[in-house]
């Protein structure tokens, strides 16, 4: 029994071995995945680009009409053929004839702001004419009347010298004995001279500084107007009044250029205009220089004569420039028979016949102002910098103007008391005749000087008015402005009155197809398009929306083929036209091709296909045999035979690959990983990893 | 006094016998112990930790799954197994069929030479494998039955250790016996078969049995003459295991020890009487 029992154990012992064995075998089995494979085969990597779109027209036309007109009726509807001269719509009648009446009564009132403008325009002109008229006539009178007075100084002047010269003569002294007295006399007339030329100077430096004043505001006000022109517009009023001392004659000669530190000249003194009157003439764009030159020659040689006295000396020399050779003022010395010396110009007396020649003042209008108008507090600060940039020069002009005084009649006062010591050692009544010979003659120069002075004030005001009165006017456009707008008008009655006479017809301008109507029957018409128009004559062309992706493979130039969405029709080897992003969705391409005649319909729906073909490559896998690892790069998995303890078992081996192309089937792989005889593993039931068992699928 | 000896003599006996049966408690109770506490206990030993292996011969979260996953999950074992099976049978059936005879001619018969063939015979049992491995490779190989099971079987079946344990057992039948059998008319073979073989049945089943465990442990002959894994018996599948599958392991070593087990209970009689008829005969 004992052995039987063993037996017993023993044959179950076994038993249960061989159960365990199948069922072991049966669950090592399970997990084995089944495997399809395949070798790696040489070919080509094709790209299909596929897509739908639809057939659009090339051109569009928009059909427009007058805004604000009522519609009577829409004739066609979207989707409609139509053929040139086809009825689109028609407008209401009755609104338009108001319209017309409208606009035609606009026009009459716009013609009339035409007359009117132009007749404001005439007027002031006009009116400007006549104050440069005006300012041009007082600036001769008041020259004039100032060369009138002068010419009387002088005379008086002249006069009274005779009449010393002529006592003394009777006395029986000759002009040039008393040295002492020529001398005093003429110290006198120089430090006079000196006196005349600080007023001019002084007079000249308030004038710079006016003209810098007026152009700093120009130039604040007047924008981008022209410095030529500013020039031109000061350059007559500068002739007149930027000369130290502007002459009636010599006003318009060129002394284009302020000249603070001039030197005094003759020319503050009103000349009748007799000699030298084409150095007078107004010539104020040429340059300062000559005519400078020309002054200061003249005035140098009028000063040898005015300054020339009968003892040597050098007063011509130490004369400043300062008379205007119109003056023709000669110096000659009065008192040669009396032994002294006086120095005493020579007054020519010419009348005063020729009124100056104005300043040409160009009126320059409509120059461009650009910029904002400065405020008023800006322009006087404005004024007030320019005005403090002179000031010094300024007081230096009017302290050297009161110190020229001082020193006129220290040497008067000299040259008095000395003539009176004379008086004294002669008769009484010869002292006192000569006495009032020298009184008077020495009111006669005061006289004299007194109307240079006042007559080169008189030039300096006078053409500073001519100078404003031909400041140029604002611009004015308003006529032809309404001029404009009255044309304007024209054009658009003239296109309701054609409307009008097609009886509020609008027809299609060409043959096309209706893809739009914005307008609404009884509604009004917009400034927008009311009709749009396929234009049939431009032909068509299919457009469809690719990914980009896509985008990679096809491009302007590539065949395609195109079928209709019904099948029936297929176009082959079309070139694509054009390939662009689209603006509006990030990621979509629009693809473009232009279709021949009679090919598809326009709004017909059509599918694009397009295949590209790369290389050769040797080494090309199933897409579904390629996978990434947790590094996202790829592999394949091999079929490896090794030996176990269960046997030769087929296991899957990791092989890491480049993958050098693909498509949506397969893939290049660079050579050298797989060998084109290895199996590699396609697909299989089960997930399946380096190392697991996998099982050949028959 | 007497039961005072005898328990003390139990007592030590059984002691000896804890001390023998300890490693199989160790396989038994590790095949039951969680994979975590054979890592913690074994790591020292085989996972490069530090320190000292222990073992508890209670585990703290005893568990089934190693045995399932041997059982149920592990072909391999089931293929070695066969494998040993084969190799074992084989073997054995070889030696009863020419070691058998072998052991009763040397012991019935004297020829001459046979105390030569005999001394051959010890002198090649002495001879361990590391000397005998080349020339039965270079055997093997010029047969061309490297790495196929014969390479492990033949060697075995002619192996002159179960004729050395067989020719004692066969020597001691006495003559008379055997000559009463001649007298009555049996020829060799029917006196070979007849009477030495019952007679010698205990020598027989003792060389078996010895044998088979040789057989079934046997790890150099597979390791030197089998290189393909499907042939390697399952005394090879212990090598495989680390100690991530210590708890399989052990759980075959277990499994290992089971057929050897049957097999010594089933010739345990055997094993006695011919220990006992030698004790006799002497």
């Amino acid at each position: 029994m004992k052995r039987k029992g063993l037996m017993r154990i023993t044959a179950v012992f076994f038993g249960l071995m061989i159960c365990f064995t199948i069922l072991s075998r049966a669950a090592y089995q399970e997990g084995t995945a089944l495997v399809h494979t395949g070798r790696p085969s040489s070919m080509v990597i094709s790209h299909q680009v596929k897509t739908t779109g639809k057939v659009e027209q090339n051109q569009e036309l928009a059909v427009t009409t007058e805004p604000n007109l009522r519609v009577a009726s829409i004739e066609v509807g979207e989707g409609d053929r139509v053929s040139r001269g086809d009825l689109l719509f028609t407008l209401d009648l009755t609104m338009l004839e108001e319209k017309i009446l409208n606009q035609k009564q606009e026009m009459e009132k716009q013609q009339l702001n035409v007359e009117d403008a132009k007749s404001q325009k005439d007027v002031s002109r006009q009116q400007k004419a006549n104050e440069q008229a005006q300012a041009s006539e007082n600036y001769s009178l008041n020259t004039n009347r100032a060369g009138v007075a002068l010419s009387r100084a002088a005379r008086n002047l002249n006069q009274a010298r005779e009449e010393l010269k002529e006592f003394r003569k009777n006395s029986g002294r000759e002009e040039g004995d008393d040295t002492v007295e020529a001398a005093l006399e003429a110290d006198l007339e120089e430090k006079t001279q000196a006196y005349v030329d600080a007023v001019q100077e002084l007079d000249s430096l308030k004038w710079q500084i006016e003209n810098a004043v007026y152009q700093a505001l120009q130039a604040a006000q007047g924008g981008t107007a022209s410095l030529e022109s500013r020039q031109t517009v000061l350059t007559g009023a500068e002739d007149l009044l930027l000369e130290e001392a502007p002459q009636p004659a010599a006003s318009f000669q060129a002394e284009t250029q302020p000249q603070p530190a001039a030197s005094s000249q003759p020319e503050t003194q009103p000349q009748p205009a007799a000699g030298s009157q084409p150095e007078t003439q107004p010539q104020p764009e040429t340059s300062s220089q000559p005519e400078t030159e020309k002054s200061e020659t003249g005035p140098a040689e009028t000063q040898d004569s005015l300054l020339e006295e009968e003892s040597p000396g050098n007063l011509s020399d130490a004369a400043p420039e300062e008379y205007d050779p119109d003056i023709l003022l000669e110096e000659e010395p009065i008192l040669q028979e009396t032994g002294e010396t006086v120095w005493e110009p020579e007054i020519q007396e010419e009348p005063w016949t020729e009124n100056p020649a104005l300043p040409e003042t160009e009126q320059t209008e409509g120059e461009t102002v650009s910029g904002a108008p400065p405020t008023e507090e800006e322009l006087n600060r404005l004024e007030q910098s320019v005005r403090d940039g002179y000031r010094e020069r300024l007081e230096a002009a009017q302290n050297a103007a009161a110190a020229a005084l001082e020193e006129k009649n220290r040497a008067c006062e000299a040259l008095a008391r000395y003539q009176q010591e004379r008086l004294a050692a002669e008769s009484a009544a010869e002292a006192q005749t000569e006495q009032g010979l020298l009184d008077a003659l020495q009111a006669a120069r005061d006289a004299y000087v007194d109307a240079s002075i006042a007559a080169n004030e008189a030039a300096v005001t006078s053409g500073r008015a001519v100078a404003a009165a031909g400041i140029p006017q604002a611009s004015n456009s308003s006529d032809r402005v309404n001029e404009i707008t009255y044309e304007q008008m024209e054009l658009q009655l003239e296109k309701l009155e054609t409307l009008l006479e097609n009886q509020g017809r609008v027809c299609a301008p060409a043959d096309g197809l209706v893809t739009g109507i914005y307008i609404q029957t009884g509604g009004m018409t917009a400034e927008t398009t009311a009709v749009l128009l396929a234009d049939l004559s431009k032909g068509y062309r299919f457009v469809g929306e690719i990914t980009r992706e896509q985008e990679k493979y096809i491009g302007a130039g590539d065949l395609v083929t195109l079928t209709a969405n019904t099948g029936r029709e297929s176009f082959e080897e079309l070139p694509v036209s054009a390939v662009r992003a689209d603006e509006e969705k990030e990621g979509v391409y629009t693809v473009t091709v232009q279709l021949p005649e009679d090919t598809l319909e326009l709004g017909a729906a059509a599918a694009l296909d397009f295949t590209k073909k790369s290389e050769v490559y040797p080494i090309c896998v199933p897409l579904s045999a390629l996978y990434l690892d947790e590094k996202n790069l790829p592999y394949v998995l091999v079929l490896d035979e090794i030996d176990t303890i269960m046997g030769t078992e087929t296991r899957a081996r990791k092989v890491s690959v480049t993958v050098l192309e693909q498509n949506e089937s397969f893939a290049a792989l660079a050579e050298g990983a797989v060998g084109s005889q290895e199996e590699v593993i396609v697909s299989s039931d089960k997930s399946v990893d380096d190392g697991s068992r996998v099982r050949l699928a028959s | 006094m007497a039961k005072i000896g005898r328990l003390g003599i139990g007592l030590l006996l059984g002691i000896l016998a804890a001390a023998v049966l300890f490693p199989v408690c160790f396989a038994v109770t590790g095949a039951i112990t969680s994979q975590w506490e054979l890592e913690e206990y074994l790591a020292p030993v085989l996972g490069g930790g530090s320190g000292m292996a222990k073992w508890r011969l209670l585990p703290l979260a005893p568990t089934l799954r190693s045995l399932v996953e041997l059982l149920l999950d592990s072909p391999q074992f089931f293929a070695m197994f066969w494998n040993s099976i084969k190799i074992t049978a084989c073997v054995l059936a070889g030696q009863a069929l020419f070691g058998v005879p072998a052991a009763w001619g040397i012991a019935r018969y004297a020829f001459p030479g046979r105390r030569l063939v005999l001394t051959l015979c010890a002198v090649l049992m002495l001879m361990p494998f590391q000397v005998l491995m080349f020339p039965e490779y270079l055997v093997l190989d010029g047969l061309k039955l490297l790495d196929t099971h014969w390479a492990v079987i033949l060697p075995a079946v002619f192996s002159t250790y179960p004729v050395f344990l067989m020719y004692r057992f066969f020597e001691s039948i006495p003559e008379a016996v055997l000559e009463a059998a001649r007298i009555d008319g049996a020829g060799h073979v029917q006196t070979f078969l007849k009477m030495g073989l019952p007679l010698g049945m205990p020598g027989i089943m003792s060389s078996m049995m010895l044998n088979f465990l040789d057989s079934w442990n046997m790890i150099e002959q597979p390791m030197t003459f089998l290189k393909t894994r499907s042939l390697w018996p399952l005394s090879l599948f212990l090598p495989e295991i680390g100690l991530g599958d210590a708890g399989v392991g052990f759980a075959a070593a277990g499994m290992m020890l089971i057929p050897a087990l049957l097999l010594f209970f089933l010739g345990q009689d055997y094993l006695e009487q011919g220990i006992a008829a030698a004790a006799v005969k002497e």
